[in-house]
This record gives structure tokens, sequence and C-alpha cells, in this order.
């Protein structure tokens, strides 16, 4: 199993390096939320450590740019799922999932795009997201990288949260974090991870970390 | 089963149209107007007067203690396997791991927690795994649209993560709750739905004895 000593081609090169540079950063986001997760709660390790446990890039970045860049993420988790949807390499229950999905966020999408006009403020150009390769020819990449996806979402809404000025804004953030929780078990379900509901908090990611998480598929915001 | 009907919204309702309706009113989204839509994000307005964190964090932590309690008695019952079993076990665990991080809070808000309360299930809540399962059906939801509701009254940003971080959990345990019943896909809603306090306290009202439920129940009676 040992395929760096089995390169053939310049292309298998490109693609193992691409591979491995996605793994690199699916470690270090992974990395993070672990870190993220030490002490379990947050209030106990903010008393003590409350250097690392400041959002200051959330706190500065106002209501509109928060939901600008929740945008994306969700621009980014609905084209994913939309793809594996279409790559046809799920049926039955697990598709029903996939689809249901893709289907929330779109829904969050169009409602954050709404929000956003709503309130005058400029709707970002979709990236063009980019996805490593095999992603969607395979069941399993697809669904390890389904598992990458959602903490970082869920770090995200968390995150930030505490910077929103709108109440009404928060109310929203709160109701699709839950939803980004549900679908991290909903892959674990996927996984086989057993059982399924195997964290006791769901951790918030300090906004570098969730833009260093993203950056490869292309959200450089 | 029928005893075990509590005046509890069911998991359809938390993903009925209502959900969205209030969603986007709540973003003042298609139709609402740029000018109507450009004060949400300077809202200030105040969802609840006269709670402080204390008073929603107390709130929250008869809560877990009911949580807990129930997922306790469910084990000690001993009619669970499988991953019924490993489900309510990490069910348990993170109620407790949440009764302990909220009592730490409070303690260290110079608060002081509440006690816990005596709790009555209803009859043969705990007979069977079925009975538990579906029992746990009606918690769950509770737990997300207590926090979702008491969200944006929170005060202190530190008590808004730590807030966060929890009701992220109690969303796992909607879909892995979901994924016993047999639920297809088990993460079925886009939008988790909020609950306002009233809600919630009829819906945990009989638990308290202050309901027409039955104080009977448990392996021991």
């Amino acid at each position: 199993m040992n395929g760096s000593e089995g390169r053939t081609s310049p292309v298998g090169f490109d693609q193992e390096h691409s591979r491995r540079d996605f793994l690199k950063t699916a470690a270090w986001a992974t990395a993070a939320l672990s870190a993220a997760g030490i002490g379990g709660f947050g209030i106990a390790s903010r008393s003590a450590n409350a250097a690392h446990v400041n959002y200051p890039t959330y706190q500065g970045l106002g209501d509109a740019a928060i939901f600008s860049f929740a945008l994306q993420l969700e621009r980014l988790e609905g084209t994913f799922y939309a793809r594996g949807v279409d790559a046809g390499l799920f049926s039955g229950p697990a598709l029903a999932q996939i689809a249901a999905i893709r289907d929330h966020e779109m829904a969050h999408v169009d409602a954050i795009t709404s929000t956003l006009s709503g309130a005058g403020a400029p709707i970002p150009p979709a990236p063009n997201f980019t996805f490593p390769p095999g992603t969607f020819q395979d069941p399993g990449a697809f669904l390890q990288l389904a598992a990458t996806f959602e903490p970082v979402g869920i770090g995200a809404y968390g995150g930030a949260a505490a910077a929103l000025e709108s109440k009404d804004l928060l109310a929203a953030a709160l109701s699709i974090h839950n939803v980004e929780c549900q679908h991290r078990v909903a892959i674990n379900i996927l996984n086989g991870v057993q059982p399924p509901n195997n964290l006791a908090f769901e951790p918030s990611l300090p906004l570098p970390a969730v833009q260093q998480a993203v950056a490869p598929f292309g959200i450089t915001g | 089963m029928e005893k075990n009907t509590i005046n509890v919204p069911g998991a359809e309702g938390f993903a009925q149209p209502r959900t969205r309706r209030d969603f986007f009113k709540t973003l003042a989204v298609a139709g609402a107007g740029a000018a109507a839509g450009a004060s949400l994000f300077t809202s200030k307005k105040a969802l609840a007067q006269g709670s402080t964190d204390a008073d929603i964090f107390n709130f929250a932590l008869t809560l877990e203690f009911l949580e807990r309690e129930f997922y306790q008695r469910a084990l000690d019952a001993g009619v669970l396997s499988g991953a019924a079993l490993g489900v309510v076990t990490n069910l348990r665990d993170h109620e407790a791991a949440h009764v302990d991080a909220i009592t730490d809070a409070l303690q260290g808000a110079g608060a002081t927690p509440v006690a816990k309360p005596n709790f009555t299930f209803p009859q043969g809540a705990f007979s069977s795994q079925a009975s538990i399962i579906n029992l746990a059906a009606t918690f769950e939801p509770v737990g997300v649209g207590a926090y979702l509701g008491a969200g944006p009254m929170i005060q202190n940003p530190d008590f808004l993560e730590a807030a966060g971080t929890i009701a992220g959990v109690e969303g796992d345990h909607v879909v892995a709750i979901n994924n016993l019943q047999g639920v297809v896909p088990p993460a079925n809603t886009a939008f988790a739905q909020a609950l306002t306090m009233d809600q919630v306290l009829a819906a945990v009202a009989p638990f308290l004895g202050m309901g027409s439920m039955p104080a009977t129940g448990g392996p021991g009676e």
C-alpha cells in the first residue's frame, strides 16, 4: 500500500502531491479541532488561556461580512454534496441522506443570500471550488471529506455567533449551526462510526483556522 | 406506548413549514425591501427582558439534570443492547458533562446552581428499548429548541459560545435517536427549531410533577 513508491507518471505524482497537501490540510484542521476541544468547555479554557480563545477576527468583521463568509462555506458544502449526488456514488438511505444535506446547504445559501440582499450588502461571487482528485469517484473518499467539512462549518458558526450584533441573525446562525452538527452525526452514521453521537461538546474554531481549512477548496476570502 | 405521549412538539413539528417561515420571517427576506432588511444588521432589539445569563443557565441546568437522569435510568433498566446501548451510554455521558460544565460556569460567574429536582417519568418509560428511544426522541428536540430560543438572550459572549457547543450536541442527539428509530434520512431538517421558554416549560412540566403525568415508572417501581 506504499503508493508513493509506485508513481509512474507526472500526473500521478501531481495527484499524489495534491492529495498529500489535502490530507495535510485535513490533518491540520483536525488538529485545530482537537485543540479547540481541549478542556472541553469554552468557559473553563477561556479563563485559563484567554489569548487563544478570543475571536478577534470574527469580532472585527461585522454581521454582513460574517454572513458573506458563511455564504461561501455553504456554497462549498452545497456544491460538494450536489456533486456527490450527481456522481451517482450513493443509493438507498445513503443517497437520501446526502441529497437531504445538499438541500439543507442550498437552503442555507438561499436564506443567507436573501438576507444579504435585503440588507443591501454585496453578494460575493461564488468561487471556483476545487476538490482533491478522486473525491467524486469513491464513496469512501467522499464521506471522509464530508467528515472533515462538517466540523469546519460547525466551528465557524460556533466561533462567529458571539460576534454577531443582530440578535435575529444570531438566532439564524444558531439554527444553522445546529443543522451542521446534525450533518456531522449523519456523516458519522454513513461512515459506520459507532456510536455516531461521539462528542459532548461541538467545538468552535477561530476564524484563521476556518480560513486555512477551506483555502485549498478555493475560498480565499 | 400511549402513556409515553407527552405534551411536546413531535419531530415532525420541528421540520414543518413553520420552521422555515419563522426563519425567513426572522431574516426578513423576500419582499422585505432594502430598508427593512438593512435594519436587521443594526437591530439591537432585546428578545428577553428580565432573564439574566444565570437564570438561563439555571434553566438549562434543570433540563440537563432531567436528560442525565432519564438516560441513567434507561441504562440502569438493563433493556438496551447493541447500537442503542452505545448511543444511550454516550447520551448519558454527554448530558452529565453538560451538567458539570453548566454548574462550573454558574459557579465561576458567582451564581448559585439550582439543585436537581425530583423527576417523574411516565409509567413504562423504561420497560423496553423502544419506549426509551421513543421518549428520547421527544426529549432531544426540546433540548435543541430551548438552547436555540435562549441563545439570543444570552449577554455574556463566553456563555453564548458555551451554549452553542452544548446546543449542537443536542442536535447530534436528535440524529442519533432518529437513526435508532429507523428514520430515513436521520438528518432531515434544514433549520433547527427554536422554542420559547413557555413551550419548553410545557414540555417538561410533567417530568417536574407539574402536569397530569402519572408519577410512577422506572425499573425500581
